[in-house]
């Protein structure tokens, strides 16, 4: 009986906080969704040897990792309303907003991991695959894609691990998700405890994610 | 190199025009857009008790969301709550992402040029909760102690207001919400937290704590309902509505509910 009482109410704040955790999931699994394919574009575009392609892609690389992901975020919710013309304003849902901005961030710095992937096979291979007859997206598709893959995997799950601890940025929004729940029951509580509960939840999650790149990488080790 | 500046202040000045393109004066229909969508977003910081908060299933309640149901009901459209940054609340009223602001928002000089407030609906004042055992029992005794407050409230207008109290602390440190001022008080990270009267003693009373209120205060101050600086046939509206419940007790049962008396002005 004692320790019913003492776990009711903890296991209450767990479930709680789950429903926070979903929340995290959700932008977890949609900014991944959109900012892997787009960053593999934006890497090829700012290798593109056309000025009027590299240029522009260079600069929204820079501005997108140069300024903080939480201003990125206030800028993709308020900006469309606040400084396009009367008539053309609009404001993105919440939550759209927040996917984008974390998309075209996250998609930024993967478009650097992939460019330095691609650029570390050796010039040697193109020409080989050319004397074999692969056309230029076999080559790309077949080839170099599966051995960039293989070596940009560790620097790819450092960023996919911070998502899941930036996803809790997404507050300056106004979304409810795992961090701010458990604040407001930090608030309501007077206690630290949910906080690091939420910290046990991150952990958790990365503790997965962490399995499933290892699980990749030795999927993937074939010819070592 | 210089190309790309040139080309980014042409687009920055492009940006200027259009912000600064005037619109032509239009007739005022917030409140029947309002009616015809059928619903009403309330702006919240959902960590302000009494007045807006979450309970321990997640659920929002609190004066301000009570009192903002019974007007909704009366006028017959639907209550949306909508949680939000504190920091970034007149933004989200200017681009429209929420109708009212409400949730004990102080009635600044400040603000009034940006938002548009009703009558004042409850009195206020920002005062200083100190840890009852800590021996501080004026503002003078706070003179080289650290104070805590909220990023964005009108405490910092307040202290502002104060500068030779501001002048006399050693260190004024700012957090998102009140309640992690508050537990730093009680871990002996700060001195002081600068407040509202009214969420600090609703706080107080209900977790019992071993915090004390000093009398003297730094200001006194009214909370009121901001709304669109256009809007002002839905800021009549609803304000319209508040008396109307306070002259027929409606008012008067829902703060005494919360607080133990009835201690609205909106009618005074």
């Amino acid at each position: 009986m004692f320790i019913f009482e003492y776990f009711a109410p903890l296991l209450k704040q767990v479930i709680l906080l789950g429903t926070g955790a979903l929340t995290t999931l959700r932008i977890f699994f949609l900014t991944l969704l959109f900012s892997l394919p787009l960053g593999l574009l934006i890497a090829l575009a700012r290798m593109a040897p056309q000025k009027w392609l590299s240029a522009p892609v260079k600069l929204f690389i820079l501005i997108m990792r140069g300024t903080p992901l939480i201003l990125q975020l206030i800028f993709f919710y308020f900006a469309p309303s606040a400084i396009l013309p009367e008539g053309l304003r609009f404001t993105l849902p919440r939550f759209s907003a927040a996917v984008l901005a974390f998309s075209l961030n996250y998609a930024a710095y993967f478009a650097e991991i992939y460019r330095g992937g691609i650029e570390s096979i050796p010039q040697g291979q193109y020409e080989a695959a050319a004397v074999l007859g692969f056309t230029k997206s076999q080559t790309f598709f077949r080839i170099i894609l599966p051995q960039v893959i293989k070596r940009i995997l560790p620097p790819v799950s450092n960023e996919v691990i911070t998502l899941v601890k930036d996803s809790a940025l997404i507050t300056v929004l106004g979304i409810s998700e795992l961090f701010r729940v458990a604040r407001n029951e930090a608030n309501r509580l007077f206690s630290t405890s949910p906080l690091f509960i939420a910290g046990l939840f991150y952990l958790f999650m990365n503790w997965i994610v962490t399995k499933l790149f290892d699980a990749a990488e030795k999927k993937l080790s074939y010819y070592r | 190199m210089k190309k790309g500046i040139g080309f980014m202040l042409a687009l920055l000045l492009v940006f200027l025009l259009i912000v600064s393109g005037n619109a032509a004066p239009k007739k005022d229909t917030s409140w029947e857009e309002i009616a015809k969508r059928g619903y009403f977003v309330l702006g919240l910081d959902d960590s302000f008790p009494p007045m807006g908060f979450r309970d321990d299933k997640g659920q929002i309640v609190g004066f301000d969301i009570d009192v903002a149901k019974a007007v909704c009901q009366r006028l017959g459209i639907e209550l949306k709550l909508q949680p939000i940054n504190w920091d970034a609340k007149e933004q989200e009223l200017n681009t429209k992402n929420i109708d009212c602001i409400w949730n004990g928002l102080t009635i600044t000089p400040e603000r009034k040029k940006n938002v548009l407030f009703t009558k004042p609906y409850m009195d206020n004042r920002q005062v200083i909760v100190v840890r009852a055992d800590s021996g501080l029992a004026s503002l003078s005794a706070l003179a080289g102690k650290t104070l805590g407050l909220q990023a964005g409230s009108s405490a910092k207008d307040a202290l502002n207001n104060v500068p030779d109290f501001e002048a006399s602390l050693a260190n004024v440190i700012e957090f998102d919400e009140n309640m992690t001022a508050l537990m730093d008080l009680e871990l002996g990270g700060l001195d002081a937290v600068l407040m509202d009267e009214i969420v600090a003693r609703y706080y107080i009373q209900q977790r019992n704590k071993n915090f004390m209120v000093l009398d003297e205060a730094l200001a006194s101050e009214e909370y009121g309902i901001g709304f669109r600086k256009n809007d002002q046939a839905l800021m009549e509206k609803f304000q319209n509505t508040l008396i109307a419940m306070a002259e027929d007790g409606t008012l008067a049962a829902i703060s005494k509910a919360w607080f133990g008396e009835d201690i609205t002005v909106i009618n005074r």
